[in-house]
Order: structure tokens, then sequence, then C-alpha cells
């Protein structure tokens, strides 16, 4: 038995060796990115829609790693050991990451040669990505027939709309939200008013049993019944909506935000990571990629390759836009630090 | 004697190279991090930490939270181990696969249970509302109660492990002498198992107290946001805000408040006959 088992690991490992050396590099030129994202779902979209298609076209492999986090760009860029080519950031991600020196600038004549990218999209050390929004959902089978919130006010009021809610655990979004919620209209929102914000948080903070972390928390306090109203990222909720599940969004009062991808200052492959942004930015690999999921951006010609219907449902199409205020990465990145610290004494203590 | 002392010392080696530098480095790196920023001394991320509440209430309310769980822990442990103890050898081999059991199943999957137990929609709450006890849904999810019960249910294994070691160790001999002397089935705990059993059951409850110190998973997943621990809030520092000096007082903090909670519980055993062995095998 034992001599058995030895010669079929012997096989085995023969038949590991010989596979290794098949798959060893044809080409000693051969160049491998490393793209760091988001992982999960997206990140299968992301491999199939974008990353494969772009190997075939350039020879140019790229591997993808998770998750997306500052504190590890630190690390790399300090250490000088940069193992990403690529990284996607969220707004005052980019500012603080820029002010810190963690990015390279980028040269839009590779990603943009033809200059049909918006101003707005193109950002010294980022460019964006994608546009997403973090909106209000709710449960529509716990407030009575055909009564549904449609504001932060709504969001505020326990008497008309009982049970328990959730937020995101930071300040950023809360603060703007508890301000709508107070009657500050939305192109007064900047600069915050913090105090105001807190004072209006502190009467709906004991009806907030748990303040959510990432995404799959939100989705999951809903679909459980947690929470009957919670702050969530657009995207998550319209396929369970489309389940069956009782659950939807309104995008009034919405903070429509921006995600990034920037390349860390000491990276190995620049100009191959800039290649891959360049074809990011195809049109029709857009339109495939934000038909799963709903997360846009400002890809030139891709709109017009969508069912206006779908386009509709978009964070980015003029109705949902109107109702929706933009988030102000600048202001949160200068006030951060002091209202981090305030927000965590606020809520842990 | 030369050849033994060389022979320790390669026995040594290994484990204490492992140790020096996966442990001891790393862990002096955050210690000089605490008053070191790169150029120069400096007192500012203690005194920041200091200035906030924020860390100290934290540190105090892990300290509280791990003394209950021990606490409980302790209660519900040793009575289990006693029990087992008195089984037969075959029979308690087959609580111990019991008692081990749940350590085969993941903490992250044992902590995700209780959110379906505990929900507002959950098993328990389903169950009081359908026997018409309760009308509005309890809040346990995301309450002390709630870290409470996770952490016990993780720990418990490890302190009925220890606590059943030491109970084994007693004599039974000793037992049936204080019986044939006249002591009732009750003296004969308390005069004899029981005060040759408690360092094992300190030992347990020690080990059980420092593991709490750094729960992490629990309270982030069934804590509401007043029952994280340090452990979260260190995490927090890390990642979110990157105030790496910060984390590293709280984390500094941790480790003195650690070393001082040992050191009071070696004054207080280290001149009483029954700790002599720390709780370990004789």
């Amino acid at each position: 038995m034992t001599k058995m088992t030895r010669r079929a690991f012997g096989v085995g490992a023969g038949a590991t060796a010989a596979s290794l050396a098949a798959g060893a590099p044809a080409f000693a030129q051969e160049t491998t990115i490393v793209v760091n994202g988001s992982g999960g779902a997206l990140a299968t979209m992301i491999t199939k829609i974008f990353e494969e298609p772009f190997t075939k076209e350039t020879g140019i492999k790229v591997k993808p790693t998770a998750p997306v986090s500052l504190p590890k760009l630190k690390a790399m860029v300090e250490s000088g050991n940069v193992e990403w080519d690529l990284t996607e950031l969220n707004g005052d991600d980019v500012v603080t990451a820029t002010k810190a020196g963690w990015l390279m600038p980028i040269d839009y004549a590779i990603i943009d040669p033809d200059n049909k990218l918006p101003p707005i999209a193109k950002q010294p050390t980022a460019m964006v990505r994608a546009s997403y929004s973090t909106v209000m959902a709710f449960r529509t089978d716990k407030f009575g027939k055909g009564k549904a919130p449609q504001s932060w006010a709504d969001f505020w009021d326990v008497k008309a709309f009982p049970g328990p809610r959730s937020l995101e655990n930071s300040p950023k979004g809360n603060l703007e939200f508890a301000l709508l919620a107070d009657g500050v209209s939305p192109d007064k929102l900047y600069p915050i008013d913090v105090e105001r914000a807190f004072k209006k948080l502190d009467q709906l903070k004991k009806h907030i049993p748990v303040w959510w972390t990432n995404g799959a928390q939100h989705v999951q306090l809903l679909i459980d019944g947690e929470v009957s109203m919670t702050s969530c990222w657009n995207g998550r909720i319209t396929p369970l909506k489309n389940e069956g599940k009782p659950v939807d969004i309104t995008f009034k009062g919405g903070a429509l935000m921006l995600s990034y991808l920037g390349i860390p200052k000491g990276a190995r492959h620049p100009k191959e990571a800039m290649r891959f942004m360049k074809f990011r930015m195809d049109p029709a690999a857009s339109a495939a990629f934000v038909k799963q999921v709903p997360y846009p951006g400002f890809v030139p010609g891709m709109m017009e390759l969508l069912d206006p219907a779908f386009a509709a449902t978009l964070p980015t199409s003029p109705e949902n836009a109107a109702v929706q205020f933009e988030f102000n990465s600048a202001w949160w990145a200068d006030n951060i630090d002091a209202v981090t610290t305030r927000w965590n004494e606020w809520l842990l203590i | 004697m030369r050849i033994r002392w060389t022979k320790t010392l390669l026995l040594l080696a290994p484990a204490t190279a492992l140790a020096a530098i996966l442990f001891v480095y790393p862990v002096f790196g955050v210690l000089t991090l605490t008053v070191h920023d790169g150029t120069s001394f400096t007192a500012e991320p203690v005194r920041q930490i200091y200035a906030s509440q924020l860390a100290i209430i934290v540190l105090q309310r892990t300290f509280v939270t791990a003394a209950t769980v021990t606490l409980i822990c302790l209660v519900m442990g040793y009575p289990m181990a006693y029990f087992m103890a008195g089984l037969t050898p075959r029979r308690r081999v087959m609580a111990t696969y019991l008692i081990l059991l749940p350590f085969w199943i993941s903490i992250l999957i044992r902590t995700y249970t209780w959110i379906i137990l505990l929900g507002r929609e959950g098993i328990l709450n389903k169950t009081l509302s359908s026997l018409g006890l309760t009308g509005e849904p309890i809040q346990l999810l995301y309450t002390p109660v709630a870290v409470h019960v996770g952490m016990v249910q993780i720990l418990l294994p490890i302190v009925v492990l220890t606590c059943l070691t030491s109970i084994l160790d007693v004599e039974r001999d000793l037992v049936k002498a204080a019986r044939s002397l006249g002591a009732t089935p009750r003296q004969a705990f308390w005069k004899v198992v029981f005060p040759l059993s408690v360092s094992g059951a300190a030992t347990g409850g020690i080990i059980c107290f420092i593991l709490c110190l750094g729960f992490y998973v629990t309270p982030t997943l069934l804590g509401g946001r007043t029952s994280i621990l340090i452990a979260n809030l260190i995490d927090l520092q890390v990642h979110k805000t990157l105030k790496w000096d910060l984390a590293a007082v709280m984390a500094s903090a941790l480790l003195l408040a650690t070393f001082a909670c040992l050191l009071i519980y070696w004054g207080l055993t280290r001149k009483r006959s029954e700790f002599a062995t720390g709780g370990l095998a004789r």
C-alpha cells in the first residue's frame, strides 16, 4: 500500500514538474502587470471583460489583486517594494495619496490620444474609473402599502417610518445626509457645518443598532430584517430587487461619488499600466461591464450603446444626477483627520 | 555536563530564532513607533491618546469584557470538567471529542451562526414572538450580550480542557482517604479536589483572559458601536485613519496592561502552595 502511494506520488510529482516546464514563459520579454481592485464578483467581471481581451490584444498579462487599501499603498511606496502597477482609489484617497506623493503623474497622451475623455475624468495623478452613488435603501414591506421614504428627512423620521436603521461607520456622506435631513439645500452642503451635522445625527443615534463597514453587510442587514432602512451603494440593491426581494432605493439625496485608477510611485510597469487604463476606456467593453455592474464612469461613447431604459437607472443619468449632490472629495481630504477623530469619539464612547 | 548544555541550546535554538524573528523583532518595532517618529523621539502619540478618552475607555471596556467572559467560562467550565472527570475513561474520551468538535469549525462561521440565532428575525426572536412572549423583537444582536455569548462559546472548550487536566491529576486515593476519615462528599470536594485543581482552573482562566484581550472577529460581527474592543480600535487606526503611531501606542498599552495583570496574578499566587506548579502537571 505504502509502495503504491509512493509510486503514485512519484508519477504525480513528475507530471507536475513536466507541466511546470511546459508552462514556463516562451518569451523572455513577457510582462505581467499587477492591478489592484476591490475583489469579489466585481473582479471576476473585470477579468472577463477587460483583462483577458487586453492580454489577447497586447500580450501583457494582468494579475488582479484585492482589496483596495490606502495603508497598503503607503507601506509599498514608503518601503520601496511596490507590488502594484495600478490600483483603484476613492476620491479622497486620491487627494491624500497625491499630497503624500504616493502616486505617479499620468500621461494622458497614452490613455486619451484623441482627447475624448471629459476633463472631470482626467486628474493629474488618477483617472475616473467609475461613478457610483451612496443612496438610501429601504424595505418595501415594513411601512404599510404605498408608503416609502423619499428623503433623508424621512430617514430621520422614526415616527412615520419606525424600525432600526443603519448607516456606514464613517463620517463621509453621513454628515451630508444629516444636513439634508435638517433642511440644508444640496448646493449649500459644503463647507460642511460639522457641528450642526453631529447635532442632527444625535437624534438618530439610538435608532441605529449597527453601523455597516462594507457593501456586503448593508445588503445582509436589509435582507435579514435587522434594519428597515440603510444607506447603501446603488449597485448592490438592484439585483436583489430584480430577484423579487422587498427592497428598493431612491436616488433622492444620494451622494454621487467617483472611483479612480492610479499608478503607485515606483511601480515597475507604468507604461503597460497606462495602456491598460486606455483599454478600460473602451466603449463596447465598458457598456458590457455596466450592464453587469451599474457603475458607469465617463467613458466616451458608452451611453449611446446602452438601452435608454437601462441607462435611466444609472447614477449618472440626467434624472438621477439631478436629485443627488456631488460628493466633495477635496473638502473631505482637508478635514478627514479632525472629523474622523470626532466621529470615532462620538460613535464609540 | 557541557554536552548536556550544548544539547539544550541546540534544542532551544530553532524555537528561539523563530520567536526572535517573527515576534520579538516586530514587537520591538511597534514599541519604537510609540515614542519615535522616524527621525527623532516624540511624546506626541502618547499625548494624543491620553487627550482623547476614546482609547482609554475602550481599553477599560476590553479588560472588563475579558474578566466577565473569563468568569462566565470558569463558572460554566469547571463543573463541566468535574463531571467529565467522573466519567469512565471511554465516555470521557467521547465527551472530550464533543468538547473539541467546535474547534473544527472556523471562528468566523461559529460567529456568523450567532447572527442567525440572535437576529431580529432570527430563531430566538421568532420563537419568543410565536409563543406570544414578546411583541416587538428584542435587540440582542449588536449588543454587549451578543459579544459575551459569542466569546464564551469560543473560549469555553479551552477552559474545560485545562480544568479537566488538573482535576484528573488529583489522586483519587486522596479523596478515598478523606472519605474514610469521615468527610462528606461535599467536604472531600472542597477540602481536597478543589484546592488541588484550582491552579489548573486559574491557568485556564488566565489563558482565556489573555485570548479575550485580543478578540477582534466577534465584536466586529456581533457587537454594536459601544461593544468594540481595543483590537478593533487598533485596526481602525491602522486601516482607516492611517495613524500607525496611535495604533502602536494602543498596542503597547495593551501589552503593558496584560503584563501588569500577569504580574498581579503572580504576586497573588506565588506564596500559595496550590499554585506552585502553575497548573502544569505535577
